[in-house]
């Protein structure tokens, strides 16, 4: 008897599979400090050495090189041009827009500090 | 017998069959020849009948299935066209037999509507049955042994063209649309469906144009064109479409190279192409493996916090960025574009072109010399009353065949006044004024002109906006050729035009306006708009340079003049009712009011091209590099350089996207062929470019982030200098 019960499985939990979650490119994942603009804003200016005039398209190479790798790490399932467009397209956002005159604030005032002392 | 899908009501086949076997036939006596039925002329007019009273009135196509069917038109129709001899002009029933037939063909080649509301199943039934008969009734008048089906319709229309216009009757004037209306059909129809073995080569654009000049049909075209307003009045619409058909995609360039410019362009044409296969050749070569498939190389690409991607294949070793590419490419994932469900990037009519045979391409090109020496004025402006009026006869895609036909015409005449002056010597070359266009230059036209591309901006109707800019392109280029002509005429005309053109904001706005208004046009739409844009800008800059004290008419914010109207008014508010309607009529008396002229000032307009909506559209342009030839590169470059040069708005065209894309384009493995005379020039930009992106970044790294979208107006400024704009306080 209890053989039959199994074949049917009427005593079974249902278990009902969760749908993967895909993952989205939106705001929360832009403004990521591991990966998303925190990230460039601390480490593209370090790291990005530029060699200037004779060496434009080296130049060029390395910037692009760079920011696709940061695309890559941020939105892995997306070509570099596609992230792009995504990203841009997310920057019209009020809270984007935002954040984007707040970090030019700070810059901002940065530069403006460092003129004062230099006073 | 099989058994045939009953497709069509058995008695309605019945009865049409029995009309056509009736109408006549091949004779036992006489070599085979045809014999009329001894009530051929009540046939006709029964089967008439038939489709008139049936096929028109309920909306079917039965009947017209049926005579496909029946072999009606070459068995029947044709034999009896092609029996009226040169020497029977005077013979009145053959005449009306003709007549007859005319009046069947018109409505069997008549073109048939794109699916709509009013489309039922039986037009799916039989609308694709029927686009092959029409194919095939096109091929049997057009290669009739006889030689003179075409010449013996425009016979029919004779006797009621010889009367005075006054003296035609009602009928006349229906015989004489219904011989124009049969040359549109015809030239209309073309092969349903093209393939190796039925390639409608027969009944090819080229094949038309033959025909209809060994048969005169063209001159009789040139004659009704040049008598418009004239001896005749309402046929101007259908001759019109007559000749858009005819003309429509042509390449107009290539009409007017000679046999032995031709012989040698396409020589020329033919090196560049293989050279530019032999290019894409080793640049293939370049990134392919050395060794076989299966070679099994695996790459991997350490970043500084030391993850790492890895790629497959021997070429990623080749370098960093082809490891990148690969890296790239391998992605699956596409973002998803969204449907187009208004179908605004359907390509249309404007995007194709078309190469004639060398000997249709002689009698086309006589055809446009002719149309323009004595034509061109009489047909459009009469046309363009019309279009002025509204008047009845006019469908909505006349208007726009109006435009284009006239942007056609402008660009062959500017063409054949080049090659003219290039070939003879410029001492001995009889000048002649640009009158002979002048009816399209004139204040009425520009105006109509105008409105049409407002409205048409305002409805977004692209494709008739797409033939009138290419309308007005081909007028400012009219224009400018006047102006450097040697008659002192031509140079105070294009004058007076040019002052007209460019005074009144409002058309200087709309051409900025369009710009911005791109979506997803094809590309042809793109080039149109880009091209006018490039020629409006040029030209406006040079005139105000011209002329110190340049003046328009521009509205003045109605939001400013009502407010001051407001304080005045209210002493007065105690005599005026205020009522919805009169308060529109105020406002737009209001408006007529605050146009006011003011001084032009030509940097003020221009920057209202720096927008990241102006950018983006000629960078949507430039991204279809691959099949721009030089003077289009030229055309966008030139923009670039306007915006990041000469009004150094450097922030603007600062975004990571225009970096890839202008990388791609000069060091991509698809990039312009290193023999693009373009390319010198966009390599000299790029660099420029290139080293002021880097000075800046360097200045301010806060554009590392901004490099990622396009610039808010609020931190444009300071991401520019480094100072915030000083705002400056009205007084």
């Amino acid at each position: 008897k209890d053989a039959k019960k199994d074949n049917l499985g009427l005593d079974e939990e249902v278990k009902i599979k969760k749908k993967r979650i895909n993952v989205k490119l939106d705001e929360a994942r832009l403004l990521r400090e591991d990966i998303g603009i925190p990230k460039l804003r601390r480490e593209a200016p370090k790291r990005l050495k530029f060699k200037g005039k004779g060496h434009e398209y080296r130049d060029a190479a390395r910037l692009l090189s760079y920011y696709q790798l940061w695309a890559d790490d941020l939105y892995k399932k997306a070509k570099f041009r596609d992230t792009l467009q995504i990203i841009e397209k997310l920057g019209h956002s009020r809270r984007m827009k935002m954040e984007r005159e707040n970090w030019i604030m700070e810059s901002k005032k940065k530069t403006s500090g460092d003129t004062q002392e230099k006073d | 017998p099989s058994k045939m899908p009953e497709t069509v009501d058995p008695m309605i086949r019945a009865h049409i069959l029995s009309l056509c076997s009736a109408l006549g036939g091949t004779s036992t006596v006489e070599d085979g020849g045809y014999s009329l039925g001894d009530e051929a002329l009540a046939c006709l007019k029964d089967l008439k009948k038939w489709l008139k009273l049936y096929d028109q009135k309920m909306n079917r196509f039965d009947v017209a299935r049926c005579m496909a069917e029946a072999n009606l038109v070459k068995g029947d129709l044709l034999e009896i066209l092609g029996a009226w001899e040169e020497d029977e002009i005077e013979d009145r029933m053959k005449q009306r037999l003709a007549l007859g037939c005319v009046e069947l063909l018109v409505p069997l080649t008549w073109p048939f509507e794109r699916y709509n509301e009013q489309t039922t199943i039986n037009h799916h039934r039989h609308i694709p049955v029927l686009q092959f008969a029409q194919a095939s009734y096109k091929k049997a008048i057009l290669q009739h042994p006889s030689k003179r089906i075409l010449s013996n319709i425009v016979r029919v229309a004779l006797p009621s063209i010889e009367l005075p216009p006054d003296e035609r009757t009602e009928r006349d004037e229906g015989i004489i649309k219904l011989a124009i209306y049969f040359f549109r059909n015809l030239v209309m129809i073309e092969h349903p469906m093209i393939t190796e073995t039925d390639t409608g080569e027969e009944i090819s654009r080229s094949a038309t144009i033959e025909v209809l000049e060994d048969q005169n049909v063209l001159h009789f075209l040139l004659m009704l064109a040049s008598e418009m307003g004239n001896e005749f009045n309402t046929q101007d619409v259908v001759v019109m479409e007559v000749i858009y058909h005819l003309v429509k995609s042509v390449d107009i360039e290539k009409m007017f190279l000679t046999d032995e410019q031709e012989a040698q362009k396409q020589g020329q044409d033919l090196t560049a192409l293989l050279k530019l296969e032999d290019e894409m050749k080793r640049t293939s070569i370049r990134g392919a493996s050395t060794r076989h498939n299966r070679f099994g190389t695996t790459v991997w690409i350490e970043r500084d916090d030391k993850t790492r991607s890895f790629v497959s294949g021997q070429g990623a070793l080749l370098g960093k960025s082809t490891g990148l590419d690969k890296m790239d490419s391998s992605k699956k994932w596409k973002k998803p574009g969204g449907a187009d469900s208004k179908g605004v990037s359907r390509k249309t009519e404007h995007d194709m072109s078309l190469t004639l045979e060398r000997r249709a391409k002689t009698k086309l090109r006589e055809f446009v010399e002719d149309f323009l020496d004595a034509c061109f004025n009489p047909l459009f402006s009469h046309l363009r009353r019309a279009i002025d009026r509204d008047a009845q006869r006019l469908v909505e895609a006349n208007q726009q065949q109006y435009f284009y036909l006239i942007a056609w015409f402008l660009k062959a005449e500017r063409i054949r006044r080049k090659t003219q002056t290039s070939t003879e010597d410029p001492a001995s070359a009889d000048l002649e004024s640009f009158g002979l266009v002048a009816s399209v230059l004139n204040q009425e036209s520009l105006i109509t002109l105008n409105r049409r591309m407002t409205e048409w901006f305002d409805t977004k109707q692209w494709t008739p906006l797409q033939s009138a800019m290419r309308c007005f392109t081909q007028i400012l280029l009219t224009v400018q050729d006047m102006a450097v002509s040697p008659l002192e005429d031509d140079q105070e005309i294009a004058e007076n035009i040019q002052n007209r053109l460019f005074y009144e904001e409002v058309t200087l706005d709309l051409v900025v306006m369009i710009l911005r208004a791109y979506t997803r046009q094809p590309f042809g739409w793109l080039d149109d708009c880009t091209e006018m844009v490039h020629v409006h800008l040029k030209m406006l800059e040079r005139f105000s340079k011209q002329h110190d004290h340049m003046f328009i008419r521009s509205r003045k914010r109605a939001r400013a003049q009502r407010k001051k109207n407001a304080t005045p008014g209210e002493d007065a508010a105690g005599d005026v009712p205020e009522e919805g309607d009169e308060e529109d009529e105020e406002m737009a008396e209001l408006s007529r009011a605050t146009m006011k002229e003011r001084a032009f000032d030509y940097s003020r307009f221009e920057q209202k091209f720096l927008t990241p909506s102006c950018v983006n559209t000629f960078l949507a342009f430039i991204g279809n590099y691959k099949e721009l030839n030089y003077s289009q590169m030229k055309r966008a470059i030139t923009f670039f350089h306007r915006v990041f040069v000469k009004r150094g708005q450097e922030v603007l065209l600062f975004r990571i996207d225009i970096v890839e894309l202008f990388n791609r384009i000069l060091q991509g493995p698809e990039g312009l062929p290193s023999s693009h005379p373009a390319r010198k020039e966009m390599d000299q930009f790029f660099k420029h470019y290139m080293r002021r992106l880097v000075k800046m970044l360097e200045k301010r790294p806060e554009l590392y982030v901004e490099l990622l979208f396009t610039k808010v107006n609020s931190t444009m400024h300071y991401l520019q200098f480094g100072y915030d704009k000083e705002v400056k306080v009205s007084k």
